[in-house]
C-alpha cells in the first residue's frame, strides 16, 4: 500500500501550533481521536520517547507505537510554524511531525513496513530541502507521493 | 471494572506491545536509537502497573500473555480478533466486567464507538 493512500488531507495541519514535544504530540493525536482513546495513546507514544527520541534529526520525528485505542493504521502529520526541541539525535529543532498508531493485531506487519517507507522518505525531504515546500495540505500529498514513486522507481 | 483499572490494563497492553516491538527484529533494522537504560525502565513501569490491577486479573493477564504473547483482544462486529470465531450474541454487549472469549480466552476489549 502506498503511504500517500494513507494519508489525509484533514490530517495534514502545516501550521501546527509550536511547544513543548509532548504538546504537540498531544494535539496530532487528539487529530485522530478523542477522550480516553486519545490519552491511551498519548501515554503510549510519550513513553516510546523515553526509551530514545524519534527525532532522526535534520529536523523531521516521526513518533509511533501500536495502541488499542485503534482500529487500522492512523497517521496524522504536523508542520509547526515555528521548529521546536523534540529531544532529537542531532539536538537540532524539529518542525516536521509524522505521527503513526498501529492497532496492536497486525497482518501482514503493515505498520513496521509503514514505518520503514517514513523513514525513507523523511530521509530524501531533508537530502532535498523539502520540507517548507509545500504550502497546502494537497501539495504535501502529492510531494510524498512524488517521493515514494521515485524510491520505488530507484529499486 | 473502574475506568481507573481498565486504563491501567490498557496502557500495560501497549506497553506490552511497545517492548515486544523494540525486540523485533524488522524493527530494529528501520534504525531508531534505543537507550538499553530506558528499555529497563519501561520493564519496571509495566511490572508496576501490573501490581496495581486487581490479583486475579493480573495472574490471567500474565497467564494469557504467556500463551499468546497478546493478552487482549479487541472484539469487531461481534468477532474476537484474537481467535477469530464469533462471540455468542449475550457477550457482544459492553459491560463493566471482565470478559475473556469463550474460544480462546483472551481479554475481550470492545473499542469506544
Ligand atoms: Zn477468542
Amino acid at each position: 500500500m502506498n503511504l500517500a493512500s494513507l494519508l489525509s488531507k484533514d490530517r495534514v495541519s502545516l501550521s501546527l501550533k509550536p511547544g513543548k514535544k509532548d504538546s504537540v504530540i498531544k494535539d496530532l493525536v487528539y487529530a485522530i481521536k478523542k477522550g480516553t482513546d486519545a490519552e491511551l495513546i498519548v501515554s503510549t507514544l510519550l513513553k516510546r520517547e523515553e526509551l530514545g527520541s524519534t527525532g532522526i534529526g535534520k529536523g523531521i520525528a516521526i513518533p509511533h507505537c501500536r495502541s488499542l485505542a485503534v482500529e487500522k493504521l492512523e497517521i496524522a502529520v504536523g508542520r509547526t510554524s515555528k521548529p521546536i526541541n523534540f529531544n532529537s539525535i542531532d539536538k537540532k529543532p524539529t518542525s516536521l511531525i509524522f505521527l503513526i498508531i498501529a492497532p496492536p493485531q497486525d497482518p501482514g506487519n503493515q505498520y513496521l513496513i509503514t514505518l520503514g517507507k517514513i523513514v525513507q522518505i523523511a530521509k530524501e525531504i531533508t537530502k532535498k530541502n523539502l520540507i517548507q515546500k509545500a504550502k497546502t495540505p494537497e501539495e504535501f500529498i502529492t510531494l510524498i507521493n512524488d517521493i515514494e514513486k521515485g524510491l520505488t522507481k530507484r529499486k | 471494572m473502574t475506568d481507573v483499572i481498565e486504563m491501567h490494563l490498557k496502557l500495560l497492553f501497549d506497553l506490552d506491545n511497545l517492548i515486544a516491538d523494540m525486540e523485533e527484529p524488522a524493527y530494529k533494522k528501520i534504525g531508531f536509537k534505543i537507550e538499553d537504560e530506558a528499555s529497563l525502565e519501561l520493564i519496571r513501569k509495566r511490572n508496576q502497573l501490573l501490581k496495581k490491577l486487581p490479583e486475579e486479573l493480573g495472574q490471567i493477564y500474565e497467564i494469557l500473555k504467556r500463551r499468546y504473547r497478546q493478552a487482549i483482544a479487541p472484539v469487531e462486529s461481534e468477532f474476537c480478533l484474537g481467535c477469530f470465531q464469533k462471540l455468542p450474541t449475550e457477550l457482544a454487549t459492553r459491560s463493566k466486567e471482565i470478559i475473556t472469549c469463550p474460544n480462546c480466552g483472551r481479554i475481550l476489549y470492545w473499542r469506544k464507538k
